[in-house]
């Protein structure tokens, strides 16, 4: 008897314009090519055209993800230093002011990137630990068995999470234990829809609440960094939790709304004992440590990156964090974000910055006007890209543009719509690797996940728009 | 990769319907060929890694025609391509040096006497798959509905992509 087996998927040939690397490197080297064929044209001086090859080519890479993003990151980095750098290898025109290569290789290491740094080793130790599990378990109690409550609880403990260790992350390991719990609700109790998309939904949103949050945030803060405005860690918070706060309230209002529970009383397993361990106990020692130094940034002066950077000495040095945890972190994020950071440098050294915003009579449109298409803009193409990347592109452009004579608008503002923006696109699944997560639990449809997306996303950003200037103005954090 | 595929290799037709009965909760998301003699079981397996196709488990009783289970479980292990193909042994009649031979030369992930209980059969099968998919670095998400969601869940949260 022959092998047999059930049915195989048909394999298709995809056209060359329907595969999204051909499509993607193509449309890089194309632009990348014709914009330095043409070179400076006008008042576009030579190192501005060199940058808008340079930021083409990153516009279609990260687009089409056709390389790895943060490969695209280093591109970017490489190729500023070989096109508008003092080490460039073409000539540049007298007169202008290149860059040090040094300066362009350290966006890599610039301040907002070892914050980050400092919050993925307190979230990977923790999670090694078993912290963040406890910690949750222990905040969940309080909220009972209602189901509507213990929706509640799930909601603010995955926001809480989220604000300080990767949404993906904080996503998962939600996901890990609401899982089996939906899976014994009834299959007619639509309850379980609620509590899939409450972990996804609740820790989008609480990646805005800090720095460290996700990385849109360090994207808009390392750009703002660079142009000399600093924005502390509890001053960011003082902005984006309000919001955050708003939008989780009224994502569990539509969740309990729509996805009624049958069932009258519920209970996740959440949580174990505290470890004692001499380890443990240093970790827990450096969290809290370091938790109320970032908040009490004005009180003592030290920068957020510096306190940041304290545990990492010390958890390395305990061996509480070991060389093997610290081989797996999530090193690649920290090259995304930097070439964020390295592309808005490039934008603004190169001038390229002053000949984009003169393109357009930015001027004659109305400041509001502006703000909603800057913060729109951001939100549709974090829809379907990834939101670091989306952050990546905009937030050079969008702060250059505010920090100019051309428009009435204050550049930390810029910063912070382009950045929430990013964080408020999930109404898809392939929106943000939280949605991933949770639409692979396969018991939620699109169709949940847009119309709850749709909402968040879209009330969330009327209100940073229209809601909260003029109140973050009243109380003068702008 | 294409598909995720479970070799069964049982000689007996009325046996092999039974076993691929039992692992029917698999049938969405990962495929099952059938074979009824390690020659052909190789075949699949070749067929498999010619479609691009990752085999994940082999289960395999033990007396067949021609080679026999054990054999084939011991010339998987032996091969570094292949080693991490998770192994179960399904058997009513494997002797004392079958079984030790299994479980030394074939690094044996488990052993059903026959007849097996259906509920165990799928729970090993799911968490073995599991095992093969996170050790082989594969799609963890694309496997969370039909595996063990909770344990795969737990291992992405470790190795996460941007936001």
């Amino acid at each position: 008897m022959p092998a047999t087996r059930s049915p195989s998927t048909d394999r298709v040939t995809t056209p060359w314009w329907r595969d999204r690397v051909k499509l993607g490197l193509g449309s890089a080297i194309l632009w990348f090519a014709s914009v330095m064929a043409i070179g400076s044209v006008g008042d576009l001086s030579t190192p501005a055209s060199r940058m808008l090859a340079i930021f083409g080519a990153a516009v279609a890479l990260w687009v089409s993800e056709a390389i790895p993003l943060s490969a695209t990151s280093i591109f970017v980095i490489l190729a500023q230093i070989l096109m508008i750098s003092d080490e460039a290898v073409l000539s540049l025109p007298d007169g202008f002011e290149a860059p040090t290569y040094e300066s362009i290789y350290a966006t890599l290491a610039s301040p907002i990137l070892m914050l980050f740094l400092g919050g993925f080793v307190l979230a990977d130790a923790a999670a090694k630990f078993g912290l963040d599990r406890n910690l949750a378990g222990v905040m969940l109690r309080p909220f009972g068995t209602r189901p509507r409550a213990v929706l509640a609880g799930l909601m603010s403990i995955t926001a809480l999470l989220s604000m300080f260790v990767s949404n993906t992350a904080t996503t998962a390991a939600m996901m890990a234990v609401v899982l089996p719990v939906a899976a014994g609700l009834e299959r007619t109790d639509r309850f379980r829809v609620a509590l899939i998309l409450a972990v996804p939904v609740a820790a989008n949103i609480g990646g805005l609440g800090t720095p460290v949050g996700s990385p849109p945030n360090a994207i808009a803060l390392g750009r703002l960094d660079d142009e000399g405005l600093q924005v502390n860690f509890i001053t960011w918070m003082a902005f984006a939790v309000p919001v955050a706060l708003v939008l989780l309230v009224v994502a569990w209002w539509l969740l309990v709304r729509r996805y009624p529970a049958s069932i009258t009383s519920m209970s996740l397993n959440l949580g174990g004992t505290f470890e004692r361990s001499r380890s443990a106990i240093i970790l827990y020692v450096a969290f809290a440590l370091t938790v109320i130094g970032w908040m009490t940034e004005p009180v003592h002066g030290v920068r957020s990156s510096i306190v940041g950077f304290a545990p990492v000495v010390v958890l390395l040095a305990t061996k509480v964090f070991t060389v093997d945890d610290l081989r797996r972190l999530n090193w690649h994020i920290l090259w995304l974000v930097g070439g964020g950071i390295a592309l808005g440098n490039g934008v603004s050294s190169s001038g390229l910055d002053v000949w984009l915003v003169s393109r357009f009579a930015w001027g004659s449109m109305p400041t509001l006007l502006l703000m909603g298409a800057m913060a729109g803009l951001a939100l549709l193409l974090s829809t379907v890209i990834s939101n670091s990347a989306t952050a990546n592109l905009l937030a050079p452009v969008g702060i250059s543009l505010a920090l100019s004579d051309a428009v009435d608008l204050d550049p930390l503002l810029a910063g912070l719509l382009i950045a929430m923006a990013c964080s408020l696109a999930m109404a898809l699944p392939v929106s943000t690797p939280p949605n991933a997560v949770a639409y692979a639990s396969g018991e939620i449809e699109t169709k949940d996940m847009a119309s709850i997306g749709l909402v968040v996303g879209g009330l969330g950003l009327a209100i940073v728009v229209f809601v909260m200037p003029p109140i973050w103005e009243a109380v003068g954090l702008l | 990769m294409n598909e995720l595929v479970i070799v069964v290799v049982e000689d007996d037709p009325d046996v092999r319907a039974a076993i691929v009965r039992d692992l029917d909760s698999f049938a969405d998301g990962i495929r099952i060929d059938q074979a009824d003699t390690v020659d052909d079981a190789r075949r699949a397996m070749a067929e498999a890694d010619a479609d691009g196709d990752r085999v994940g488990l082999i289960l395999a009783d033990h007396r067949l025609p021609g080679e026999s289970g054990v054999d084939l479980l011991v010339s998987i292990n032996a091969d570094p391509e292949l080693r991490t193909i998770r192994t179960v042994l399904i058997t009513g009649q494997a002797g004392h040096e079958d079984t030790i031979r299994a479980i030394n030369e074939a690094g044996l992930d488990w052993y059903f006497a026959k007849p097996w209980d259906p509920d165990e059969l799928v729970s090993v099968v799911k968490q073995q798959l599991t095992t093969f998919v996170i050790e082989a670095e594969l799609d963890l998400l694309r496997f969370v509905r039909v595996l063990d969601g909770p344990r795969l869940l737990e291992q992405y949260a470790r190795h996460t992509r941007p936001d």
